[in-house]
């Protein structure tokens, strides 16, 4: 046996030193999953992530032709988080390509400063890829003094494309929805951009 | 082999034939392939009774309207879960992988042992501490609720909040690291350690199974693992991973976890294939028809299987192009699934079949196989699946296609090899009524839920209305055939054990031209420490190829 063995050992141990490597890396990618897929849902809009940014297009172009799409909004809070939210405006009418501003109301009902954070997606989701926010109180974190009473903007455009995507072409309804949750670590405190999904 | 090295201690005696420890050392430190195989066979024997037992409950209180006798449905969610867990990981993974996956794949390549015999001690231990920890999950608070598939939110510390869950989790990461270092030890072992001659082109075709189904395992359980960490730490250490209010999705899980558990059913099929295919070969009196093929497909089947995860998912609001997708390459698997079907029957074709008891399991297993993979075509399709999405059509689905399919070859396996493994044959008439009643229970068993789920009962409920009660009264007798069947393969074994005629070195003549059945029976403690040359054989068919020239200087 002993003879045989000098070169087996090494090839052998070889082998396992690379399976091994695959087994870690395999680990890695499952974490890494998290950040990619964050990006790939930015990135495409996959999966109702609706598109940030400023709208570099020309709103007026085409726009009259291509129709309007009418845009509702949805709004929720977990049950541990003590505030009233609700849209100012059910729905609005907008054109493709075209700026436009509406506000949420927010109130918290507790006799103590309480921290929020929104989650927000569009449907159908096939839709969020051309729904673009240009600004958003769901980027930050909001605290909200004891009984305060304050208006949420949000600044967004339908981008034209819409209509020419032949998977996306029939959509006249498009909502967009937002879930407040509660910050649980109080003390923290909110950091601009750090939720920027 | 390479483990020569370690035997500095002086404790072992190479070369002195069939000098082994004895007592509880022998078992507990073993680091022989066969003692180890054995005692996965074991493990996986005991926790079959356990996760049948509880199948047979859950058929016992469905078999009416009602409830009967699981009052508490946490309970039945309980029952439901570790019948799943312990049938995958710890009946039918460590009996193929570690069970004759141990004793015959360094038996059939010509190899002394495994290539790491510590390690392998390892992975064994690993994954009986996994069963014990599994089993404790049960007793802690309400026990895991899950399904085996653990989707949060319902796996969240919201609503599993005491430790259960977490000792589930537990459970899978020891039996996952095991099976990945048994994975790692069968990869090197296959590639380095072959006998002269023994090319990859020659192997057997259950060293090729067990070679794929290892680099599956390689790559798939480290995502589990990864992922069963993340929901750890969700539920005990404040992270967000898989929860909305933090920025996490739900979803993330049911990506990675189909993204281990889809090439987890291959994980489970595979070994079979390789099973079958040795059966079939053997009592054919012919070498498997499209050897080649019979190899490529499996490894395409292994491929195709990562890239195909979505498809328990179509119901989570996938796009349309995504569903596309998914219901195209899923459907693609059923080419090199076809390939094997028609090399086994092309293998049979023409043969002189001996309708010993393993190829009469090996028959059922390619019409229970096929009967699931119909329906595997069925679900396939997105737009069926939104309708049966969740219904016993899928349990009746998988049960054909892997468990039921998984447990035939298993059985097989065992009739086939128990003469190598204890040197004892199995009784002929015995293990063919066993066969009749087993086969007939299985179907009748679950053939009935292809109709419960088509007209629309819902999985992992405990209670049904008026209108299913028929099938499932039908369904639960089955269940009844099917448990005696089991207690019969269980009385088979032990008889064997007992009173069992002495098996020859090879009881199947000449159509079995494997390895194994150079050496005596039971084969002895250390095998192929001379490795046998291979020469070309008679040419040209590959896995049965080497033919039986070799004949090793025992």
């Amino acid at each position: 046996m002993p003879g045989a063995q000098a070169r087996g050992i090494n090839r052998t141990t070889l082998t396992a030193v690379v399976l091994f490597a695959v087994v870690v890396a395999m680990g890695g990618l499952a974490f890494a999953s998290v950040p990619l897929y964050r990006l790939f849902c930015q990135v495409t809009g996959f999966a109702g992530t609706p598109k940030t940014g400023a709208y570099v297009g020309t709103a007026s172009a085409g726009a009259g032709a291509a129709g309007e799409v009418t845009v509702r909004f949805d709004a929720n809070v977990n049950s541990q988080l003590p505030w009233q939210f609700q849209p100012v405006e059910r729905q609005v009418v907008v054109r493709p390509g075209e700026e436009v501003l509406i506000h949420y109301r927010a109130h918290n009902l507790a006799d103590h400063p309480i921290t929020g954070t929104a989650t927000f997606n569009v449907t159908p989701f096939k839709a969020a890829q051309y729904f673009n926010k240009i600004e958003c109180f769901c980027f930050t974190e909001q605290t909200l003094k004891p009984g305060e009473d304050v208006s949420m903007p949000v600044v967004f455009y339908v981008d034209p494309q819409l209509f020419e995507d032949p998977n996306t072409a029939e959509v006249r309804n498009i909502t967009l929805s937002y879930t407040f949750f509660p910050v649980e670590t109080q003390a923290q405190q909110p950091s601009a951009g750090e939720k920027a999904l | 082999m390479a483990h020569g090295a370690a035997a500095g201690h002086g404790a072992h005696a190479h070369g002195e034939h069939d000098h082994h420890p004895t007592g509880w050392k022998r078992w507990v430190y073993s680091t022989n392939h066969k003692d180890i195989g054995t005692m996965y066979i074991v493990l996986s024997m005991i926790a079959a009774l356990l996760g049948g037992l509880m199948s047979w409950y859950i058929r016992l209180e469905l078999a009416e309207p009602g409830i009967q006798f699981i009052e508490d449905t946490q309970f039945y969610n309980v029952l439901v879960t570790a019948h799943g867990f312990l049938m995958v990981f710890f009946v039918v993974m460590p009996a193929m992988i570690g069970g004759f996956g141990n004793w015959f794949v360094p038996l059939m390549v010509g190899a002394p042992d495994m290539a790491f015999p510590r390690m392998n001690n390892i992975s064994f231990w690993l994954t009986a501490a996994g069963l014990v920890l599994l089993v404790m999950s049960a007793f802690v608070g309400g026990g895991p609720g899950t399904g085996w598939t653990v989707y949060p939110p319902l796996s969240s510390i919201a609503y599993h909040p005491d430790a259960a869950v977490d000792f589930g989790i537990l459970a899978l990461h020891v039996a996952g690291a095991g099976s990945i270092l048994g994975a790692i030890n069968f990869i090197v072992t296959i590639l380095n350690m072959r006998s002269p001659g023994m090319t990859m082109h020659r192997m057997p075709l259950f060293a090729w199974s067990i070679l794929i189904t290892a680099f599956l395992l390689l790559l798939a359980l480290p995502v589990l693992a990864g992922a069963l960490t993340m929901l750890l730490t969700d539920r005990n250490f404040g992270t967000h991973f898989y929860d909305p209010a933090g920025g996490g999705d739900p979803l993330l899980w049911q990506h990675l976890f189909w993204f281990f558990g889809h090439p987890e059913v291959y994980i489970i099929i595979l070994p079979a294939f390789g099973i079958v295919s040795q059966l079939v070969s053997t009592f054919s009196r012919k070498p498997v028809f499209g050897y080649l093929g019979m190899a490529y497909a499996m490894s395409a089947i292994g491929v195709v299987g990562f890239i195909v995860w979505a498809h328990h998912m179509y119901t989570t609001g996938l796009g349309v192009n995504a569903r596309a997708y998914f219901t195209t390459a899923t459907l693609i698997i059923a080419v090199p699934t076809g390939i094997k079907i028609f090399s086994w029957l092309a293998t049979m074709w023409g043969g002189s079949i001996d309708f010993k008891a393993p190829m009469l399991y090996a028959i059922g297993f390619i019409f229970l196989f096929v009967v699931g993979g119909v329906t595997g075509v069925a679900l396939a399709n997105a737009g069926i699946d939104f309708a049966l999405h969740d219904t016993y059509y899928v349990v009746a689905h998988f049960h054909y296609v892997m468990a039921i399919a998984a447990i035939f070859a298993m059985f097989g396996g065992y009739y086939y090899w128990v003469g190598k493994m204890t040197g004892r044959q199995y009784n002929e008439g015995l293990a063919k009524a066993q066969f009749w009643l087993f086969f007939i229970g299985v179907n009748l068993l679950f053939f009935p839920q292809h109709f419960l789920g088509l007209a629309g009962m819902p999985r992992r409920i405990p209670d049904y209305p008026d209108v299913y009660a028929g099938w499932n009264m039908v369904s639960s007798f089955g269940a009844l055939l099917t448990m005696l069947g089991t207690f019969m393969f269980y009385f088979i074994v032990f008889h064997t054990m007992r009173s069992g005629k002495p098996a020859e070195a090879n009881p199947w003549g000449e159509g079995a031209t494997t390895l194994e059945w150079t050496v005596p029976s039971p084969a002895p403690f250390h095998t192929h420490e001379v490795q046998p040359v291979i020469s070309a054989g008679d040419h040209g068919n590959g896995g049965h190829g080497h033919g039986a020239h070799p004949r090793p200087a025992e």
